[in-house]
């Protein structure tokens, strides 16, 4: 395999990708079916938009925002049903469960932990200091203004919390088992070891939860942007969605096999945020994972950061103890 | 050898009351005239995916699989034996699968009772150690700005978010969710139970019909 060289880098050169928009599949089928899947993310993103925007102030709260959010999910798992982006990425019973244990752990144990170490905390904390007064002036600004800058700014932090975790061996160790799955589906994102799940939901935009339409209209373009990172459907994304926005194609690159590949699509929901820094690749892969594809169990997950930590460790600490001091060259 | 219907020997027979909660067994007739060196080689292919080792003697195929594959057709399965048997009207295929995923989802309601259960204990600690009430600051009555545009397009009128008995509640730790996640592995339990038992019998009958 030769790769292929996008900017400085040969992306593809230890597995399959697919460079550049233009080689990418388009849907298949009649008009109906095309019509569906091409318009589909505007018009939900829209729809959603306009929801959150309207709402009376008794209906926009956090508990309508995850309803919508299962509701959501729900329906594209059904999409994943009906227009498959590879059939190898299809949802068995075993995939489904396995991704819903970690979506449960969130629910219930991660979410315990945060309110007293996490998010939650550091949220309450600035809330109970907070004063209303010297936000007045982002208050004021445009509602729509208002949420893009809390999801810009979010997703700002996560970017560089995600590159880190590439970047820096003691963030990565927790990072890797997500990198473990071997294909994209609605519920993947929650897969990985939890204290990763926990350091991602330690992004600033949390701060911003106190001003709850904006930070709803904010916390939407997540759900109806970032949600598509790991999805098993082919759309056809209109230009400049993917332009602004992280897609499924985006996101399988960053999970493929090819070292190079995965070091590129940082970001969440803005994709923009890549092309800014240059660590944008347009493109896609389907063979994912790690060593080759090798399936990483829920055990494993667990307890992958401590012990490859551990043996990383002890490996440093013989080498240190065995290994001769280097021969320094004498001036 | 032991018969593979009835599990070991010994204690089998108890513990077949517990084992069909994590193993899958069954039956195939074969066609008619089919040797077991036909049949199992039809299968061959299914147990050649990676991570996946096995062992054939004449009648008795035993697999094992470690780290297998999303995309392997039998990855819920982690072990098994399959058996060809010669009966009267014709040989048989008599199979029993074991799958981790299965004991796994039979178990998750338990661990995530046990959740529920954590977060009710919680609470219950946190408000017995809960001092009083703070007094509250009087709230200065400050009206929230909004933008002319939005006036414009009609959205509502913002408001301080109100601290009422629902947000109150909010700050214990609620088991709901855990209950309900316990639901949903119960019932992914069953469903899993049926659709991998019929899944696995079709793969098998179009391997050895040639489909």
């Amino acid at each position: 395999m030769n790769g292929v060289r996008v900017g400085k880098r040969v992306i593809g050169a230890q597995s399959p990708v697919t460079i550049g928009w233009e080689n990418i599949p388009r849907v298949q089928g009649g008009p109906l079916k095309q019509f569906v899947f091409t318009w589909f993310q505007p018009t939900m993103l829209l729809a959603l938009i306009a929801f959150w925007y309207y709402a009376p102030n008794d209906v926009a709260k956090a508990s309508t925002a995850i309803g919508i959010g299962i509701g959501f999910k729900v329906l594209l798992l059904a999409l994943e049903w009906v227009n498959p982006r590879h059939e190898s990425w299809r949802l068995t019973w075993k995939e489904l469960v396995t991704d819903l244990f970690y979506v449960g752990l969130g629910y219930t144990l991660l979410s315990m932990v945060e309110r007293y170490i996490g998010s939650d905390a550091v949220i309450e904390a600035v809330q109970h200091n907070f004063d209303w007064d010297k936000f007045a002036w982002f208050m004021g600004l445009p509602l729509l203004v208002q949420a893009f800058l809390i999801s810009f700014i979010f997703d700002f932090g996560q970017y560089w919390m995600h590159r880190g975790m590439h970047n820096w061996y003691p963030l990565w160790l927790t990072h890797a088992p997500h990198h473990y799955i071997t294909q994209l589906n609605i519920n993947k994102g929650a897969v990985g070891n939890p204290v990763e799940l926990f350091l991602i939901g330690l992004g600033i935009g949390g701060f911003f939860d106190f001003l709850p339409r904006a930070a709803l209209l904010a916390g939407t373009l997540g759900l109806a942007v970032g949600t598509y990172q790991h999805i098993n459907v082919r759309f056809n994304s209109p230009r400049w969605w993917r332009f602004l926005f992280n897609t499924t194609e985006h996101h399988s690159m960053h999970h493929s096999q090819d070292y190079e590949a995965s070091r590129s699509n940082y970001a969440s929901t803005w994709i923009v945020i890549d092309r800014m820094f240059g660590t944008c690749v347009d493109g896609e892969a389907e063979l994912l994972g790690m060593e080759g594809g090798r399936k990483m169990s829920i055990s494993e997950t667990m307890t992958f950061p401590f012990t490859e930590g551990w043996k990383t460790i002890r490996a440093k600490l013989r080498r240190d103890r065995f290994e001769e001091p280097a021969v320094l060259p004498a001036e | 050898m032991t018969d593979i219907r009835r599990g070991k020997g010994g204690n089998g027979v108890n513990r077949r009351f517990i084992d069909w909660i994590w193993n899958i067994r069954g039956s195939l007739p074969l066609i008619p005239g089919q040797s077991s060196d036909d049949a199992f080689g039809r299968l061959d292919p299914l147990f050649q995916e990676p991570g996946t080792s096995h062992e054939r003697t004449a009648d008795t195929l035993t697999f094992r699989k470690k780290n297998q594959a999303a995309q392997d057709k039998m990855s819920v399965f982690d072990a098994g034996v399959l058996q060809i048997q010669k009966s009267a009207p014709g040989c048989v295929l008599h199979y029993r699968l074991k799958s981790r995923a299965l004991l796994f989802c039979f178990l998750a309601p338990l661990l995530f009772l046990g959740f529920a259960q954590a977060a009710v204990t919680i609470g219950e600690l946190e408000k017995a150690s809960a001092p009083a009430a703070e007094e509250k600051k009087p709230e200065k009555n400050m009206e929230l700005p909004q933008h002319p545009i939005d006036k414009f397009l009609g959205a509502p009128t913002p408001e301080k978010p109100k601290k009422d008995k629902d947000a109150e509640d909010k700050d214990k730790p609620s088991p709901t969710a855990a209950y309900v996640f316990a639901g949903l592995f119960a019932i992914l339990y069953v469903a899993g139970r049926i659709l991998e038992d019929r899944l696995v019998k079709s793969l098998f009958r179009k391997r050895l019909l040639g489909v």
